[in-house]
């Protein structure tokens, strides 16, 4: 590392992946001066903080004492491979490959495997897979969306440079001009508010939420000649729906934006996301609608589509069989862990972003932490192992999913550091030796 | 295993005219050699049929879809657990996973190997999910293969046929199949899923226009990318999914098309599903015969089919207008994705019921066109999977073309109300011969694709070699092959597969002029959302294939 006075020259690495959200931009510009990030252009606050100044810890630790990577790694080979039944937990902040490395040890081991889609994304997942759904990635709504909906999300906090980069703002392919060329809806369903800038508005109670939205499936449903009808019957979800309606049908292109993991603000119903779903696929009925679930940060869709295209399911697969079996319910890591079922858990990613039930069931079982700061994040007895990896995307390269599982390069713009999957690619190997002998 | 010798099978190399003849196959480091020292191990494949390893030229088992698609069906991964197989191999860990319909990707590898194919192509990968593609095949062992890059409603090869630069969509073209690490150029429904996501709901035909010009139609677009395959030395012609698919009345179009690319070679996909003539009411019937018959008669084209059978399967294509029409008729689940730019996607799961009518007639087109097929080369076995079918069904399909009476006896079973004016229900009494199923299965296929070391034995090629033990039952027969051996590894033992080796990718990076570089960032700086810089997949594990030598129209380096 430089002294830094004078001596040091800064370098960018260009169109660098943010995974800071599931936008996912990658057209950051990452400033480097006497090894640490100085600047992160054209990144969002999300972005900034995601990058920060690219020191993480470097420790590894076995009962709370700093040792050597490979006999970190040796002990948690024995604890993984001497539990009576483990838990491998893919957190956000993994690259793809990490990914399947984890599901990999998850295979091995015959354990439970299990991401935080289940705590956070779970409803539009299952949704997804029973109804299925009408979407398109996020630059076909930059360029084709003239009717954009955000719905119940708070956009300009959740996901910043949406407006930006995807819709309303750029100019599309197929519009005539800009902002001018789209009709903005914002759909604010209690505290979750929408973009300021929309040019239709409507406030929805949450409780009316589903009852708006399944009347507004009837009305773009309906026959044009029974609109009328079912648009003058009495009620705030009919009066809300009728508001919306008419835009939503004049549109050639309609994108549906909400999101995925909604904060606890306010209880709402879990069949909202089946009527948000149902109200996208309907719309195409009488135009064309892509509806867009916004994922959070850290490769959260990488984790579903590893677990997909490897074991079949998204999320909470148990190969306790030597097989995997989907138990989304039953076998999630909450769910397990809950149960006393898993006595050892090992956690790949960023510790920091395990939802918090999951982080307070992990106190009552021994784990090992593999990822950006694993030595802090989860402190505690029940921690055996903590290594320390550098972040998928600044400190090593790999592949990401955005939000609508576009893939995307990392490029780290501070090399150097073990990664999360050098380390696991290490781990998987001690647990296939100690499977052969 | 560095040196193998197959010992005394009954040998089917149509490609080096061996019909049926017992010889040692020799192997030595992953090609088929002369001879090997008497040290070399052996396998016993006397009283049995060998043959090349099977090459599929058209499945779905990599790509962004496929994802989709197995995201929508896990009540079928349930049905079809895979634990993993016992592999003595232990330079591998062996993994397990899920079958059905739509499986994972390492059951997929071993699945096929299972069933003595060695080489697997995915015939249709959006270019910008290309990395998704590729760490699938990664995780798809043993099997060679690849993958065809979607271009057919591609919005910067529009634009170009839009301002009359055909030879710089060409530029672009070759650009893109390196950037993506593709194989081959796929068309898929040309302009109509563009049509599709400007809300058109019409059938698309082949001088509909999209373009501000005029120029832009679905025959300028298929004669731009069939010309590039040619101009570009690619090893396989450009893979072409007609407009139209599934709708009766078809093989107008798919005729059309034909003759507007006569005497350009060109490969026509699951011509099943585009070979339909439809009554004066508008309901389908088997246009097989008159589209059969313009192939036998053309040197130019060749096909794959496409067969349907009966039972589970899940339509995945990027003709996302087709699955929006599965959808509202059966009204099964339906996941569609437009991906910007560049093309569409649709998922429906379905099931082909001999008691369905239009099923029946889907099933019968497709065995006719493989019996009124006069020239095997040009005709392969695929049941572009898993639409119409999984490739688990390839050896049902094949005794359906070995045996006739297994045929019949299915025909008499089947819902007939549309098969009047089918060859099939005159009593086609062909039955293929070993020799034609080891063309339309791996020889032809291999051809077809620009292998020349594979789908065949002779000296140099690559030690891909099925060994099936003959029975009453063919389909049994060809289920589970005795011996496969990949690159020289015996992969399947004794019908068990005991090592997975990882299979070699199969891409091409055709030269091109670096002028069309600019035109490309433009569009991707005014329109895409991935940056430029991103877009490519970058070096990948194995080296491109070599093609002809050629010299980009503008000089490019």
């Amino acid at each position: 590392m430089g002294d830094g006075y004078g001596m040091s020259a800064a370098t960018v690495t260009a169109n660098a992946t943010c995974l800071g959200c599931g936008c996912a931009c990658d057209d950051i510009d990452v400033v480097v001066d006497a090894g640490r990030i100085v600047e992160a252009r054209n990144a969002c606050s999300l972005g900034a903080e995601w990058f920060a100044d690219g020191r993480v810890p470097t420790r590894c630790l076995v009962d709370g004492r700093d040792t050597s990577l490979e006999s970190a790694l040796t002990r948690a080979a024995e604890l993984l491979f001497t539990a009576r039944r483990a838990l491998v937990y893919l957190a956000p902040g993994l690259s793809c490959e990490s990914q399947c490395h984890g599901v990999a040890i998850a295979d091995l081991l015959r354990g439970v495997l299990d991401s935080a889609t289940t705590d956070t994304a779970l409803d539009v997942v299952l949704t997804s897979q029973e109804r299925g759904y009408a979407s398109a990635t996020l630059g076909e709504i930059r360029n084709r969306a003239d009717v954009v909906v955000f719905w119940a999300v708070d956009i300009e906090q959740r996901y910043p440079r949406f407006l930006s980069r995807y819709a309303p703002l750029p100019a599309g392919r197929d519009l005539d001009a800009a902002r001018a060329s789209r009709t903005v809806i914002a759909v604010d369903v209690g505290g979750a508010t929408a973009p300021r800038d929309a040019d239709q508005r409507i406030a929805i109670d949450p409780a009316d939420e589903v009852a708006t939205l399944i009347a507004l499936q009837a009305l773009v449903t309906a026959p044009p000649d029974d609109r009328p009808a079912l648009g003058a019957r009495e009620g705030r979800a009919w009066a809300h729906a009728r508001n919306v309606a008419t835009t939503l049908l004049a549109g050639r292109y309609v994108a549906l934006v909400y999101d995925a993991e909604p904060d606890e603000r306010a209880r709402r119903s879990s069949r909202r996301f089946e009527t948000l779903a149902g109200l996208a696929q309907k719309l195409n009925d009488s135009t064309r609608c892509a509806a867009v679930a916004m994922r959070a940060g850290g490769n959260r869709s990488g984790a579903d589509a590893m677990m997909t295209s490897r074991t079949g399911y998204p999320l909470a697969v148990d190969f306790a069989r030597g097989y995997p079996r989907y138990l989304p319910y039953d076998g999630s890591a909450s769910a397990c862990l809950a149960r006393g079922e898993v006595d050892t858990a090992l956690v790949l990613g960023d510790a920091a972003s395990v939802p918090a039930s999951v982080a307070a069931a992990l106190h009552s079982v021994r784990h090992i932490v593999i990822g950006p700061r694993a030595s802090s994040a989860l402190a505690g007895p029940a921690v055996v192992v903590a290594i320390d990896t550098g972040v998928a995307g600044i400190h090593s390269d790999g592949m990401a999913l955005r939000t609508d599982d576009v893939p995307l390069p990392l490029r780290p713009a501070l090399p150097g550091l073990p990664s999360a999957e050098a380390v696991a690619t290490t781990l998987v190997g001690h647990l296939a030796a100690r499977g052969r002998a | 295993m560095t040196q193998l010798r197959i010992v005394g099978g009954t040998v089917y190399d149509p490609l080096n005219d061996i019909d049926g003849e017992v010889r040692d196959i020799c192997i030595d480091a992953g090609r088929v050699v002369e001879d090997v020292p008497p040290t070399a191990a052996r396998v016993d494949a006397r009283g049995m049929i060998v043959m090349p390893g099977g090459v599929d030229i058209h499945s779905h088992v990599a790509s962004g879809a496929v994802n989709v698609a197995r995201r929508l069906v896990p009540e079928a991964h349930a049905l079809d657990p895979a634990p993993a197989p016992a592999l003595i191999d232990t330079a591998v860990i062996p993994r397990s996973g899920v079958g059905g319909i739509v499986p994972s990707t390492f059951t997929t590898g071993y699945r096929y190997a299972g069933l003595g194919y060695t080489t697997v192509f995915d015939a249709a990968v959006a270019p910008l999910m290309a990395r998704v593609a590729h760490g699938q095949l990664d995780d798809t062992p043993i099997v060679d293969g690849g993958f065809f890059a979607l271009l057919g409603n591609d919005r910067l090869l529009l634009d170009l046929i839009d301002g009359g630069e055909r030879e710089r969509a060409r530029e672009y073209v070759a650009w893109l199949l390196g950037a993506t690490g593709a194989y081959a150029i796929k068309v898929v429904n040309p302009g109509g899923v563009e049509l599709w996501k400007r809300g058109s709901r019409e059938r698309t035909e082949l001088d509909t226009t999209l373009g501000s010009s005029g120029r832009v139609t679905p025959r300028a677009i298929l004669e731009t990318l069939v010309d590039a395959a040619g101009a570009l030395d690619l090893p396989h012609a450009t893979h072409i999914h007609c407009n139209n698919l599934g709708l009766p009345g078809n093989a107008a179009t798919t005729l059309a098309t034909m003759r507007t690319l006569d005497g350009r070679r060109a490969h026509f996909t699951h011509l099943q599903f585009h070979s339909y003539a439809s009554t004066p009411d508008g309901r389908w019937r088997s246009g097989a015969r008159e589209i059969i018959e313009y192939v036998n008669d053309h040197p130019s084209i060749s096909a794959d089919v496409g067969q349907v059978m009966f039972g589970a399967a899940a339509t995945l294509t990027a003709d996302a207008p087709v699955e929006y029409l599965l959808h509202k008729s059966s009204g099964r689940k339906w996941a569609n994705v437009d991906i910007e730019l560049e093309t569409g996607c649709g998922v429906v799961p379905h099931e082909y019921r001999e008691r369905a009518a239009v099923a029946a007639l889907q099933w019968a087109v497709g065995l006719e066109l493989f019996l009124l097929s006069a020239d095997p080369w040009r005709i392969v076995l695929s049941t572009d999977h898993p639409n119409g079918g999984s490739f688990m069904s390839y050896p049902r399909l094949i005794r359906l073309l070995m045996d006739r009476t297994y045929r019949d006896a299915q025909l008499r079973r089947v819902e007939s109300r549309l098969l009047a004016g089918s060859a099939l229900t005159d009593g086609l009494e062909r039955e293929y011969t070993l020799r034609e199923i080891a063309i339309v299965t791996r020889a032809g296929p291999a051809r077809l694709l620009g292998l020349r070391d594979k789908g065949h034995l002779g000296v140099g090629a690559d030690g891909d070699v099925t060994v099936y033990a003959p029975g009453d039952d063919v389909a049994r027969t060809f289920a589970s092959p005795r011996y496969v051996v990949k690159g020289g590894t015996v992969v399947v033992e004794e019908g068990e597969l005991r090592r997975a080796p990882p299979g070699r990718r199969l891409h091409v990076r055709p030269p091109y002029d670096r002028a069309i570089t600019h035109e490309i960032r433009t569009h991707f700086d005014q329109y895409a959302t991935v940056r430029f810089e991103n877009f490519p997949v970058g070096e990948l594990r194995d080296a491109p294939s070599a093609l002809a030598t050629r010299t980009p129209s503008a000089g490019g380096r």
